[in-house]
């Protein structure tokens, strides 16, 4: 037995080095193999001009908007919607016109996050997050969503709204941002 | 009259040198502070999230949770019988739990949880991921705390019961940290939507849950940790892997629609009260089950020590009725009730001192060379000493001593 203090020899750092090789498969492992399975499937699908979006897999497209023009897609129970607009403010002027336009109006309680993140695509432009629940229409359970506003120099913007029954959006929220962030603005 | 001072620990055995969280040197110590450290500025940050959210709703949760934690954490302590672990290893237990494993978990349950959504879809990771993930990330993350612990102060894992109670101090670190999650965010974070929360998960289920689970887990690493000279090799570690997998079976079992009675909504008293009976049917199972392991571990426990003190009584450290009081842990806790009542608090406090090491002399003995080892003998002379402060007290002496019951001068 080492007393108090003496460093252990080899084989007492094994253990310990195998815990924390352990630690890390269970805390980060689930993050690596969820990327693994989650793959651009299938061509991309045109939301506007010069705006795709690429699917990842399992991600279906649903049906198309005229005003503003976009795109739905679905996996289960989980949906996205992009929609694209010329705009020319702040990405939180965007994200603040959406819910006032688009959400509000069909809403009969909304709830909005207080706190605005700020995002940043893959291609480099700024965009900006809220998060937010309420009932809409005729569904029976709340409606858990996550917005993501991003504007281009261009005076072209996008907006994502990931959404589903309370409870899937945690589920579908990493393909939502990984879909969002990876938007081609022409 | 004072009694000697402690001896002075020896070497060579492990019982003397009082086990602690704090050896620096140790690899398990640094990645165990390290962990903790990471950790803990997120635990704080996302404890600010929730303050924001709802303040007095927050303020309410820890109150309330200061009323559970404080008898769950005696409960437990006295379910140790002859041996209190060291402060520094039992809140270390407990901060794991409520600090690292809460934080580590809740990554690890969205990782996992995204692997679940892409196989099943989202609706159906929305209910399955908490049978299918969490019970076996939380208790892995859980566990590996007590492993840190046991690779840190291997000597404090001295038996099962040892291991239980560094498990069940982190499940329930972990159980509180979790409980105020639930408060704000699912029951709301209002006042009574924090009264709703803590009737449904502490009064209704806190007997059960994260406390056993990992109980069970420090269990089977206590098992496998201090057993090495007893037990082969493949016996330790079926007997520690039956031990964990039986914590995340209950767990599975507590997160799964099986056996799931608890009402869709509360609309009247009545369905107030299926809560807890609801609760019992699926967290029941699993407390009978720890409660014959620890009373197995009692019976373990109490057979050891008896046989260790067996050659002892009779000698200056253990009287007879000494051994026989030591020996029956309600006859112990009389003992000082009495003494407390006839001479005062100083001397209950004494006879525990007294009491505490005469199972240090029982330690002492089993790893002793012979009966004439010098350890012994201070340690005897020790007790010794303890009673004769003990017989000066005015009213303690009759307790100290009986009349059958003469110690060689």
């Amino acid at each position: 037995m080492p007393t108090p203090g003496r460093p252990r020899s080899g084989p007492a750092l094994l253990p310990t080095l195998g815990l924390a090789v352990t630690i890390a498969i269970v805390v980060f492992g689930g993050y690596a193999v969820g990327g693994a399975l989650s793959r651009s499937a299938g061509p991309p699908v045109q939301v506007a001009e010069g705006v795709t979006i690429r699917p990842l897999s399992g991600w279906e497209p649903a049906g198309r908007f005229e005003e503003p023009v976009g795109v739905r897609l679905t996996r289960g129970a989980g949906n996205l919607d992009v929609v694209a607009i010329p705009f020319s403010g702040t990405p939180q002027a965007l994200v603040d016109g959406y819910v006032r336009e688009i959400l509000e109006p069909g809403a009969e309680r909304l709830s909005v996050s207080r706190r605005v993140e700020a995002v940043r695509t893959a291609s480099g432009l700024p965009g900006a997050r809220i998060a937010y629940v309420g009932l809409f229409g005729r569904a029976l359970t709340p409606i858990e969503g996550e917005i993501t506003a991003i504007v281009a120099p261009s005076g072209v913007a996008v907006v994502s709204d990931g959404w589903g029954p309370e409870g899937v959006l945690r589920y579908i929220r990493g393909d939502v941002r990984a879909m969002t962030e990876a938007v081609e603005l022409g | 009259m004072d009694p000697l001072p402690p001896p002075p620990p020896p070497a060579r055995h492990r019982w003397a040198a009082r086990g602690t969280l704090f050896r620096p040197r140790e690899p398990a110590f640094a990645l165990f502070a390290a962990i903790l450290l990471v950790t803990g500025f997120l635990a704080v940050e996302q404890q600010e999230v929730f303050r924001e959210l709802s303040p007095s709703g927050w303020a309410l949760s820890w109150v309330l949770l200061a009323l559970y934690v404080l008898p769950v954490v005696l409960l437990v302590l006295a379910l140790d019988l002859y041996e209190r672990e060291p402060v520094s290893l039992m809140v270390g237990a407990f901060l794991w739990g409520a600090v690292a494993a809460t934080t580590l978990a809740a990554f690890a349950n969205e990782g996992w949880g995204l692997v679940v959504a892409r196989l099943g879809g989202p609706e159906f990771a929305s209910r399955w991921t908490a049978v299918l993930t969490a019970p076996l990330a939380e208790e892995v993350l859980k566990a590996s705390g007590i492993v840190l612990l046991a690779l840190i102060a291997p000597e404090e894992f001295d038996d099962v019961l040892d291991g239980f109670v560094y498990g069940a101090l982190c499940g329930l670190g972990f159980a509180v940290v979790e409980d105020v999650f639930y408060f704000v965010s699912v029951f709301g974070g209002t006042p009574t939507g924090v009264l709703a929360g803590f009737w449904v998960r502490v009064i209704s289920s806190g007997l059960y849950g994260h406390v056993l689970y990992t109980g069970l887990s420090g269990m089977g690493i206590a098992y496998f940790v201090s057993r090495k000279d007893e037990e082969p090799l493949g016996r330790r570690i079926a007997v520690a892997t039956g031990l964990f997998v039986a914590g995340v079976a209950g767990h599975v079992l507590w997160n799964s629609p099986l056996l799931d009675a608890f009402p869709a909504q509360v609309r009247d008293v009545w369905d107030l009260l299926r809560i807890p009976l609801a609760a019992a049917l699926k967290g029941l199972p699993l407390l009978a089950f720890v409660i014959v392991l620890v009373r197995l571990a009692h019976r373990r426990e109490r057979h050891w020590l008896a046989l260790a003190l067996r050659s002892e009584a009779g000698s200056e450290g253990l009287t007879v009725t000494e051994l026989e009081i030591l020996l029956d842990p309600v006859a112990r806790r009389r003992s000082r009730r009495d003494m407390r009542r006839r001479a005062g608090a100083r001397a209950a406090r004494l006879l525990r001192r007294l009491q505490r090491e005469q199972v240090n002399l029982a330690m002492a003995r089993t790893r002793a060379a012979g009966p004439d080892d010098p350890v012994l003998v201070v340690k005897r002379a020790y007790c010794r000493s303890l009673r004769d402060a003990l017989a000066a007290i005015p009213g303690a002496a009759p307790a100290a001593r009986g009349p059958s019951d003469v110690a060689p001068g």
